[in-house]
């Protein structure tokens, strides 16, 4: 099971990760299209503030994900394996109901506009934290400059 | 162990797979009225637009029932449940007996009182069976009625709407979703349908269904007559709670269960819409009717079922969440009170702009409400704190910032491991930059 743990003291507030995190995601993997697109920026990982002191709010990828209960669709699931919680590429498909919106305590699910370049979805997507599958380490973990954010196994 | 579920949707699926965690040997056998593999019937609206096709309504994968060992029986009906002999009557006759019963048996579309609903034509829109019918007719039909706009009404009306249909809607209140919806977001949702060409008439019960053999129109008062190929009954739904009647067991509008969702005889658990729920944001006993709620329910139950006693104490009544055409709109726990009422003891909090609505109620420095549109970004974030009941007096000013996050609240785990390392006491106080100066080695 991987999940990403955060160090609050060391962090900035500097933002690299949700830099990081929307170019990863992104088709072009282009600053300028990403700002440039219609969805804009839409990092799956968010530096939040409480006052002065930033504060990253992650997804846990949870034991027992609300998300996954309330998927009418079937698409969000917890991957056996690497207990990764995300909504792509299972048989069934994302529908945006948003039903997993609702029901994310840590409000960490976003929704897409529709793009139609990008893939065949007739709908908008629920987007979320899917720990980067196409990486060995998180692109969030790669960028920030303070190690903030470390990878665990359990 | 025998664990027989009977219902064959959301919650009988949820508990069959939970049980299966918690007893790798136990029988566990699922009968189901459907004749179809567990669909989604949230999704029907989409099959008949025709956006997904028939394949992507499971919300399972195929080998479900194979991997998890679960004997499926579908078209299937129990008639009787034989509570002293621990045994359920099939239609076909058959009797299964059981250790561990869940009723897991849903509701049915409500009949409303107009005359005609038998002609061909009018349909509920309530399974798949519904829709692949009604998706049959839409290549010969060019406008339709469909009575009822609670979310069933609108997701048919928007799918028939998609398939290029002139579509009216009949609703008797003053405004679409009166059950889930304020004033203010209903007009918003209905703004959004309309922008496909959806008409409401509002006010109005539709009086009879008029045509021979096959209906022809909807005469909605005394003289309006509007001309219809299809009408659908949307008039909400019915608790399937006969089945436990019979058996003695105690209802009331729905089937009564206690914490561990146990109704009135131990062995016998029930799950999802055919139960009444105890709503923590009204403290009334409610019957919902709504996706997350059967399959929490269902995980609950099994676990139960399975001797890993498990309390049920997060029942939320109302939970929508939704999208017609362009609008996203999501509604969670008592967001209803339209007008302040100045001897309640509820507080409204609401902003309106640019398409974007945004309501919380409060009671007593606790969320019990919300309702957003247009941007429903972190809205289960809200929703965590109306079910955990958590004190907001210290955030009240900030509650719609758009920095308003679980970063404020990060002491309340939700009963999931925290992602966060232990942060020196000092970082709490005003000095916690010393803490960081030490911590980066400046």
């Amino acid at each position: 099971m991987k999940r990403l743990v955060v160090d609050l003291q060391r962090c900035s507030g500097c933002k690299r990760c949700e830099l990081a995190c929307a170019l990863e995601h992104s088709s072009s993997k282009e600053y300028l299209d990403v700002f440039k697109s219609k969805d804009g920026l839409k990092p799956r990982i968010f530096v939040e503030s409480i006052g002065d002191r930033p504060v990253p709010v992650v997804c846990r990828h949870c034991a027992d994900p609300l998300c996954v209960s309330a998927c009418m669709a079937g698409c969000m699931q917890k991957d056996i394996q690497s207990g990764v919680v995300n909504n792509q590429g299972y048989e069934q498909k994302c529908v945006g109901c948003w039903m997993c919106i609702m029901a994310c305590p840590f409000g960490v699910i976003l929704t897409s506009s529709i793009d139609s370049k990008a893939s065949d979805c007739t709908f908008p997507q629920a987007i979320k934290c899917d720990f980067c599958p196409n990486k060995a380490t998180p692109a969030c973990v790669e960028a920030c400059p303070n190690e903030v954010l470390t990878v665990e196994e359990s | 162990m025998h664990y027989l579920l009977i219902g064959g949707s959301a919650a009988a699926v949820a508990a069959a797979e939970t049980i299966r965690g918690l007893d790798k040997e136990g029988l566990i056998t699922i009968v189901s009225r459907e004749k179809y593999y567990p669909y989604s019937r949230c999704l029907i609206s989409r099959f008949v637009d025709g956006r997904i096709s028939q394949d992507n309504l499971y919300f399972k994968t195929r080998d479900f029932f194979k991997r998890h060992k679960i004997d499926g029986i579908l078209s299937t009906e129990v008639k009787k449940i034989d509570r002293g002999e621990k045994k359920v009557i099939l239609d076909n006759n058959k009797e299964l007996s059981y250790d561990k019963l869940l009723l897991a048996t849903g509701a049915r579309p409500r009949l409303p009182k107009i005359d005609n609903t038998d002609l061909k034509g009018v349909y509920f829109f309530h399974s798949l069976e519904d829709a692949s019918l009604i998706k049959e007719e839409l290549v010969k039909i060019t406008d339709a009625v469909v009575i009822g706009s609670g979310f069933v009404g609108l997701e048919a009306a928007y799918a028939l709407a998609r398939r290029r249909l002139k579509v009216t809607v009949i609703e008797r209140c003053s405004q679409v979703l009166p059950n889930q919806m304020d004033t203010i977001a209903a007009r918003i949702i209905q703004q959004d349908l309309e922008s496909l060409g959806v008409e409401f008439i509002f006010n109005e019960s539709a009086i009879v269904i008029n045509g021979e053999e096959r209906v022809s129109g909807v005469t909605v008062s005394d003289q309006d007559y509007i001309p219809a190929g299809l009408v659908i009954l949307a008039t909400g739904t019915v608790v399937n709670k006969e089945l436990a009647q019979e058996a003695g067991l105690a209802t009331e509008n729905g089937i009564l269960v206690n914490e561990f969702l146990q109704t009135s005889e131990p062995d016998i658990y029930a799950a999802g819409d055919c139960i009444e729920i105890q709503d923590i944001t009204s403290g009334k006993r409610v019957v919902s009717a709504t996706w997350f709620n059967a399959v929490l329910q269902g995980k609950f139950a099994g676990s139960n079922m399975a001797s890993f006693s498990k309390r049920y104490s997060i029942g939320v009544g109302i939970q929508n969440a939704v999208q017609f055409h362009q609008i996203p709109a999501i509604s969670y726990g008592m967001a209803m009170l339209d007008t302040e009422d100045p001897h309640s003891d509820y507080e409204v909090v609401a902003i309106e702009e640019k398409g974007v609505y945004k309501k919380l109620v409060i009671r007593e420095n606790r969320l019990c409400g919300i309702i957003f549109v247009g941007d429903i970004s972190k809205a289960g974030f809200y929703a965590a704190l109306i079910r955990h009941g958590v004190d907001i007096s210290k955030h009240k000013s900030k509650l719609l910032d758009p920095d308003f996050s679980y970063a404020y609240f990060k002491e309340y785990d939700f009963s999931e491991k925290p992602p966060y390392k232990k942060v020196n006491l000092c970082w709490d106080s005003q000095y916690w930059w010393r803490e960081k100066v030490r911590c980066m080695g400046i």
